[in-house]
């Protein structure tokens, strides 16, 4: 039984690799292949090779010192807070707002059954994160400090515990959310508030996580000692991936009593929880003078209201609205400073200050993209749009809307913020505040044009199309990649023809193909949507 | 008003229509029956302009569903077999939505909503967001919002499941009222005594192709409408 639930699991998360929507058919083993190879590459290939020269510029040292253990801990912590930040929300909408879980409960599935088959795959999706930290530290120790049987099996055995810390954590943090928003009128705002806070103090420690490593490897044998008078349970606990059995066995003793505590808490609450249709508070209708409103900004009434009615929607896609303005006043702050520093560092490459703020914005506006799942968001309700009297061209305009509406005031404000902080002629204050709205439209458009080309429609947790559509991972690449080749080729030739043609350019070409766009989403674009 | 003239729509290799030719009057409220599968849902959404298809023309007042399908859809409203409404919106949100596309002047859009709404007894639920409704609830405003911009033609997806006996005899007498007031009702059902006692004229069909089509007379002559039905399925 659990064998089956799970294999539906995974097939709905890697749905989209099997499984091709546009042509509404299995995909050809080829291509399967080649999505997987892709994903591996993403996953091994760009994390696992940058935990691999983390742990390289790390382990040596520790290691030469005795401070083994140090090292587990720093690497072990890092996996964890990886794991447990990617699958929190995992956890709260897979286990308790998936769409099927009325219909297995109707089933003759025992409840802990499909507690564990959601449990399991929260689990796997957390140690697939926290392995790509973990197996490039065991495997740099282990050809640093040399391989023994005991570092072997402990170091297995460590990662074992990390996933199960992660999965713990998940479980622990997505019954809260779950819990606050059982008793919670505006979930959706108060959810994405925490979300906010945690990414906030995620942040927090990313940037200060260099310093803090860096001083800790500098003074390792004062900081070791502290940690093994003050917290022996820490030492203990790096101490397993140097193959310490003792530890290894305590660990996953903690760890099966832990997991035993909050299976038990969660399986009382799981059956409340997942049908409960929450603090619906009985709002009685009192009848108030209608406004009438044109069909466009019905639908983009509409679509803000999708968006704002979905934590998940805004954490996955609306990040960046608020990313975008904060950049702009942390530069009116420190701007100076900075560009001070790098326009010294990069003398021969004059204005690429100007440049490379405007590639900073353009990437931080790729983590704000509600229109490209929106397409896939109409679901079961595509019925709506395509059986009203209003022009498909009207729909995906107002989808391309919302987005727009979104990125380009952030943006404008953020090229405004850098215009004013960087030291170069007018011309180039001008098109740092025109370029990034320019990019924010033709953004809208590529959006929209993903959307429409690879939909998903038939999904019964809308995580599917907001972060596991194949649509939304090539918008998001595609939007580093763009900013990275901005930047890049002002650094190689670019600076040759000067900033202010360089952004000139650039803004041209992300005119004309947004207007290209434009043009295809209101003809073929239309098309493919009225036959979706 | 509705006239399908041999409309033919495959999915694949499978033809789920094949061929079918229907003509539904003004005033009329025609019925379309058929097993599970034969090609009924098919036939309504092609009506609605929701699905493309292979061969045949559609037409709705004169006006072809493929080369004008914003004015067809202007004088009909479609309800489909599940509810699958916007849940984030609440009820009075979705028809104020449905009333801002069909531009129904404010005034007009709030008598309808306040007599619609309390024939189905839903004003009270208006404000609460369609998440929270039942399955009868999400089909009485569907309904609601069908009748909102008074379309000449309504087209249904097996419209009475859900519905409580109430607000079923409630759907069937709006039905009989609005085909009095010269508009054309064509819904798909699989309760033959429904059927059999609302329909002016009834269409059989079975995998996909017309087997039988007229008046209520016509079609079941002596025999009730299940005895008639029972025996074309059998052949």
């Amino acid at each position: 039984m659990l064998k089956v639930l799970l294999k539906k699991q995974m097939a709905e998360v890697f749905k989209s690799y099997f499984y091709d929507a546009k042509k509404n058919k299995m995909r050809s083993k080829g291509a399967i292949a080649a999505w997987f190879v892709f994903f591996f590459v993403i996953m091994v290939g760009m994390l696992g090779g940058m935990f691999t020269f983390l742990s390289q510029s790390m382990c040596g040292g520790l290691v030469q010192v005795g401070m083994g253990w140090l090292y587990f801990l720093l690497l072990s912590g890092i996996a964890i807070v990886l794991g447990a930040f990617g699958s929190v929300f995992n956890t709260y909408s897979g286990l308790y707002l998936a769409k099927d879980n009325d219909l297995l409960l109707s089933l003759p599935i025992p409840t802990r059954t499909i507690m564990a088959a959601r449990l399991l795959n929260v689990y796997l999706l957390g140690a697939m994160y926290s392995a790509t930290a973990m197996l490039p530290a065991l495997i740099v120790y282990w050809v640093t400090a040399g391989v023994t049987a005991a570092r072997v099996i402990c170091g297995i055995l460590l990662l074992l515990i990390v996933t199960v810390i992660v999965l713990l954590l998940s479980c622990v943090l997505g019954w809260a959310v779950a819990r606050i928003s059982l008793h919670l009128k505006n979930k959706s705002f108060v959810t994405v508030l925490i979300a906010l806070l945690f990414i906030g103090a995620y942040y927090f420690f990313y940037f200060k996580a260099a310093d803090l490593i860096r001083d800790l490897i500098a003074n390792a044998a004062v900081y070791g000692e502290q940690i093994k008078g003050a917290a022996y349970g820490l030492y203990l606990f790096g101490r397993i991936g140097e193959g310490d059995w003792l530890a290894a066995g305590i660990f996953l003793a903690v760890n099966a009593a832990l997991f035993a505590l909050v299976w038990g808490v969660m399986s009382r609450s799981f059956l409340r929880i997942a049908t409960s249709t929450g603090a619906v508070k009985k709002v009685r209708y009192v009848e108030k003078s209608a406004k009438q409103k044109s069909a466009f900004s019905a639908l983009l009434g509409k679509e803000f209201g999708r968006f704002t009615s979905s934590a998940n929607y805004m954490l996955n896609c609306g990040l960046g609205v608020l990313l975008i303005p904060a950049v702009g006043v942390l530069l009116l702050i420190k701007g100076r400073e900075v560009f001070g520093v790098i326009d010294v560092f990069l003398a021969v490459r004059p204005g690429a200050s100007a440049v490379l703020l405007c590639a900073v914005v353009c990437l931080l506006s790729s983590m704000a993209n509600t229109v490209t799942p929106s397409v896939s968001l109409e679901g079961k309700s595509l019925w709506i749009p395509q059986s009203l009297p209003i022009p498909p061209k009207t729909v995906l305009r107002a989808k391309a809307s919302v987005q727009l509406i979104l990125t380009a005031v952030p943006m404008l404000f953020a090229g405004i913020c850098a215009a004013l902080v960087v030291d170069t002629s007018p011309g180039i204050k001008i098109l740092m505040c025109v370029m990034p709205p320019v990019y924010a439209a033709f953004s809208a458009m590529f959006g929209s044009f993903l959307g429409v080309r690879m939909p998903l429609l038939n999904w019964t947790n809308e995580l599917a199309p907001i972060k596991q559509g194949g649509a939304v991972a090539i918008a998001l690449f595609s939007g580093w990649g763009i900013a990275f080749i901005l930047g890049g080729l002002y650094l190689l030739i670019g600076y040759k023809i000067g900033a202010a043609a360089y952004l000139l350019i650039w803004t041209v070409l992300f005119a004309a193909a947004a207007l290209l766009l434009l043009r295809w989403l209101d003809t073929r674009g239309s098309r493919l949507f009225a036959e979706l | 008003m509705l006239k399908i003239e041999h409309l033919t729509k495959t999915y694949g290799e499978k033809k789920a229509v094949d061929d079918l030719s229907l003509h539904i009057q003004m005033g009329e409220i025609f019925g379309f029956i058929g097993h599970n599968g034969a090609g009924k849902s098919t036939t309504l959404k092609c009506a609605v302009g929701i699905l493309q298809f292979d061969a045949g023309t559609i037409t709705i007042g004169g006006k072809d569903i493929r080369v004008d399908p914003l004015a067809c859809k202007q004088e009909l409203a479609y309800i489909p077999d599940n509810p699958d409404l916007y849940d984030f919106m609440s009820g009075i949100k979705y028809l104020n939505f449905i009333a801002d596309i069909f531009a129904i002047p404010a005034a007009v859009r709030q008598e309808r909503i306040r007599k619609y709404a309390d024939l189905f007894e839903l004003t009270a639920d208006l404000a609460q967001p369609i998440s929270a409704y039942s399955h009868g609830m999400k089909q009485k405003l569907a309904v609601i919002a069908a009748w909102l911009h008074d379309p000449k033609l309504i087209i249904m997806d097996e419209p009475f499941v859900g519905l409580d006996p109430k607000a079923s005899h409630l759907l069937k007498e709006m039905m009989r009222q609005h085909c009095d007031r010269g508009g054309a009702i064509f819904f798909s059902t699989h309760v033959l005594e429904v059927a059999e006692k609302l329909c002016d004229k009834v269409a059989i069909i079975k995998q996909g192709r017309l087997v039988k089509v007229g008046t209520m007379e016509e079609v079941k002559g002596d025999d009730s409408l299940e005895e008639v039905f029972l025996e074309l399925e059998a052949e």
